[in-house]
């Protein structure tokens, strides 16, 4: 239970078993390499070309995987991530070694492929604008540079406008009614745009050049090529068509390669397991014939590696304890009921030197607080089902998403649990309905009461349950402090802040004003309360004078100790931290009855009934993922802000042992810690 | 001018609302923008960064809470609605913790949810870290929502 003991392990070995050894060690995954100095000695291998080559592998595999994704797409469907990797044996990641210059080539194949698709659609695109900008002048049968003969002058271009055969004649009469004959031919027009050719005496080309310019009159841009347009057109559509076929006969070569998609997934995960291995070689230090690898190793996988290792290789083992001070990374093991909260303690910090793993009594208070918040009987019953579903449907699922699932799962029961206790199931929805349809009021009433119509009662309830947690991470505190055999530490750190903080609740309890307040029914006898005042005086002069005890200065001391009584405001504002319990409640509690009250508005009738299903369906599904998204978070700031507050500051690293951690596959017998 | 006492407990019910849905409304919004920009970059952290979104989302619906416990105490929704005056401003003023302490902690929050963002962006692996300081904020609109509850449920009981 809690932290695994660790040992560091060196290994000493010939250099010719570099790759074999690492190869080993990754598929135990139990030892974590350290980054050793390199000496006079001893020297560091560079690996840093093999490892940019093996990224730059990689990188292209992974591109040429997305490009199958674009052109080939598989399959999936949401439940799929729930599925988990296929296994695979080891043998398959062996002959990887003698095909994976083939799969590579295939990678790049792709790539290149996929490159050869944009450059023809880029090419088809700057064609098809050349074809756009030819097809008015598609009638013209000669080229469009074309000037004239040696005695006449013609003009291509295009006037703005759709102007008739008839009025630019008139237009072009009246403007230069000295010239005899011109010749103009329409080419096509549209609203936009006429495309006109005219022709005239050469003597004249001034004089209608100036009329046509009057006019508007633009020449076409300039084209490569001097065959007419027509012409130019079904060339240019002939070498679109050749790129269009080569571009699909690309895509379908890519399609083609579909079918080997696992094979490039496993050469992924080929070269993932390669860098890691490459990368650890780094930390290696190596003289001409000598290898030494030096780690730490959880101390049950001792008995697993070490005879594997000296039956395969010839080596030199040693193993030894830890330092006292030294920093040795974590890893925790946990029942089931535990293990799950490990996530959310490692999103706040692995615990650090002498620390214990508070995993065990965070998770107790983890799945309590959870469904104090959300309090909803039926939205629990859902996520336990939901979650319950999954687990037992998937039996092969990833670890992490199984550690998640079984928190929502064991949150879910216990929101089942307290929402059954204060009666919210959907709400009010049971009432509503048969109030509402079946005209016969039926009421669920609950196990305990109602938080909505006695707050008070709740808000006292959540602050009894705020002590509770308070007082349990002081029991840690003492706990750990008593592990680390600073008896004196646990004395005045915790258990004068216990006789401090219960003498003063008891004390308080004894006064008729606060319990009227609280609205309880009973009272402490006033001689009790007495002592505990006297006791939680005591506790307070023993933190005034121990609270600064670092300090040799009395005077600085005393200062210091009253400082450290002054945080007796702190557990207040701890306690009452936990009146979110109370808010949190009544918020999903209020907003299911909203729900339901809108979904029954429209009456007992066809469309209201209707009405009141799809109401119920969206509005509950909303209400139910606003709220748990605030019950997790606050779950959260409670454990690690109060709770964690009392004993724990966490700054250890995890263990991160040279392992397989595959992508795509898993590798049979894989021991995985991530 | 009988009615006044309803129309000073309504005000109250629809300024919580208000105020608080108001700010919720600018507060998300503006997370959702910061929260856009990191996804451009990297839509895996889609996930964590839209729970920091969320996060000052939350004093909308202890407006909308407050409000609705309002509307039902003083017979809005069924039921006897006789209000005098006096009763009618202490409904107001029990609105009023959670209308302000609403408006303004959702902008604050809001500003501590685009730092956690920037921060997620980085450091993913701190998501869980990240969560708690705009957490940290909302801890006041809880206490007002508390307040507010407290109140308004209480006001019924009082001989006036």
């Amino acid at each position: 239970m809690a932290i695994l003991p660790m040992k560091r392990i060196h290994i000493y070995a010939l250099l010719k078993d570099r790759k074999p050894i690492l190869e080993a060690l990754q598929q135990f995954g139990s030892v974590q390499v350290n980054n050793l100095q390199a000496d006079e000695f001893f020297i560091k291998n560079d690996i840093s070309e093999d490892l940019t080559n093996a990224e730059h592998n990689m990188a292209m595999v992974d591109e040429a995987l997305t490009i199958l994704e674009t052109y080939a797409p598989e399959d999936k469907s949401l439940l799929d991530s729930l599925k988990g990797r296929q296994e695979l044996s080891l043998k398959a990641y062996e002959d990887m070694e003698s095909k994976r210059s083939e799969f590579q080539q295939m990678a790049e194949r792709i790539r290149f492929l996929d490159r050869r698709i944009a450059e023809c659609t880029a090419e088809m695109h700057k064609l098809q604008v050349q074809i756009d900008a030819l097809t008015p002048w598609s009638k013209l049968d000669i080229p469009l540079q074309f000037q004239g003969t040696r005695s006449s002058s013609a003009f291509i271009g295009t006037l703005p406008g759709e102007v008739s055969l008839d009025g630019l004649l008139v237009k072009l009469a009246h403007l230069i009614p000295e010239v005899e004959a011109t010749h103009v031919d329409i080419i096509s027009k549209t609203k936009e745009q006429t495309c006109i050719f005219a022709l005239c005496h050469r003597k004249d080309a001034v004089a209608v050049e100036g009329a046509l310019r009057a006019l508007g009159f633009a020449r076409p841009p300039v084209s490569a090529s001097n065959l007419p347009p027509a012409r130019q057109i079904a060339e240019s559509e002939e070498k679109y068509k050749v790129l269009a076929q080569e571009s699909e006969e690309a895509k379908s070569e890519i399609i083609g390669f579909a079918g080997e998609r696992e094979s490039l997934k496993l050469l992924f995960d080929w070269l993932t397991m390669k860098i890691e291995r490459l990368e650890t070689a780094g930390f290696l230090l190596e003289s001409n014939r000598i290898l030494m690898i030096s780690g730490y190793i959880p101390e049950r996988e001792i008995e697993k590696v070490v005879p594997a290792l000296k039956s395969r290789f010839i080596v030199h083992l040693e193993i030894e304890d830890p330092d006292d001070d030294e920093e040795v990374p974590i890893l925790l093991e946990n029942n089931k009921f535990v293990e799950p909260v490990e996530g959310v303690l490692a999103s706040f910090s692995y615990p650090g030197k002498g620390e214990i793993d508070p995993s065990a009594i965070m998770s107790i208070f983890y799945y309590i607080l959870f469904g104090l918040m959300l309090s909803d009987a039926a939205y629990g019953l859902i996520m336990a089902i939901g979650c319950g579903l999954c687990l037992w449907k998937f039996p092969n699922m990833e670890k992490g998403m199984r550690k998640t699932l079984r928190m929502f799962f064991f949150c879910g029961l216990s929101t089942t649990f307290w929402g059954a206790l204060f009666g919210s199931w959907f709400g009010d929805v049971v009432s509503v309905v048969s109030t509402t349809f079946f005209n016969k009021p039926i009421s669920v009433e609950p196990l305990w009461f109602e938080p909505m119509k006695d707050p008070m009662r709740m808000l006292v309830f959540s602050m009894v349950v705020g002590i509770i947690h308070l007082f349990a991470g002081l029991a840690a505190n003492i706990v750990q402090n008593v592990k680390a055999k600073q008896y004196k530490d646990a004395f005045y750190d915790a258990v004068l802040w216990y006789l401090l903080v219960g003498g003063l609740i008891v004390f308080a309890l004894s006064s008729r004003k606060f319990v009227e307040i609280l609205n309880l029914n009973f009272i402490v006898p006033a001689s009790i309360g007495r002592i505990a005042s006297i006791v939680a005086a005591v506790a307070a002069a023993g933190i005034v004078l121990t609270a600064g005890r670092e300090s040799r200065n009395w005077f600085k001391r005393i200062a210091k100790g009253l400082y450290g009584l002054y945080n007796v405001s702190g557990y207040l504002s701890d306690i009452l931290s936990y009146s979110r319990l109370l808010a949190l409640g009544l918020a999903t509690g209020v907003i299911a009855t909203v729900i339901n009250q809108m979904g029954a508005m429209g009456g007992n009738n066809i469309a209201g009934i209707i009405l009141f299903i799809v109401v119920f369906l969206v509005g509950h599904a909303i209400n139910l993922g606003i709220n748990l998204l605030g019950a997790y978070v606050h779950t959260n700031r409670l454990s690690f802000v109060e709770f964690f507050g009392k004993f724990y500051e966490g700054g250890g690293s995890e263990f991160t042992p040279l392992g397989v951690h595959t992508k795509y596959y898993k590798l049979k017998e894989e021991t995985n810690h991530g | 001018m009988d009615n006044l006492g309803m129309f000073f407990a309504l005000s109250g019910a629809v300024l919580a609302a208000l105020m608080a849905g108001i700010g919720s409304a600018i507060a998300v919004g503006m997370a959702g923008e910061a929260a856009a920009g990191v996804v451009t970059d990297d839509p895996s952290k889609f996930g964590k960064v839209l729970i920091l979104q969320l996060l000052p989302g939350t004093q909308g619906i202890y407006g909308l809470l407050i409000a609705f416990l309002t509307l039902t105490q003083i017979g809005v929704l069924g039921g006897t609605s006789d209000i005098s005056l006096v009763k009618g401003l202490l409904y107001f003023v029990s609105c009023m913790p959670m209308a302000i302490v609403g408006l303004w902690s959702a902008l604050r929050q809001a500003r501590a949810s685009i730092a956690s963002i920037a921060l997620v962006a980085k450091r993913p692996d701190q998501a869980g870290k990240a969560i708690i300081f705009p957490a940290m904020v909302e801890t006041y609109a809880i206490l007002a929502l508390l307040i507010s509850i407290l109140a308004v449920t209480g006001i019924g009981g009082l001989n006036i």
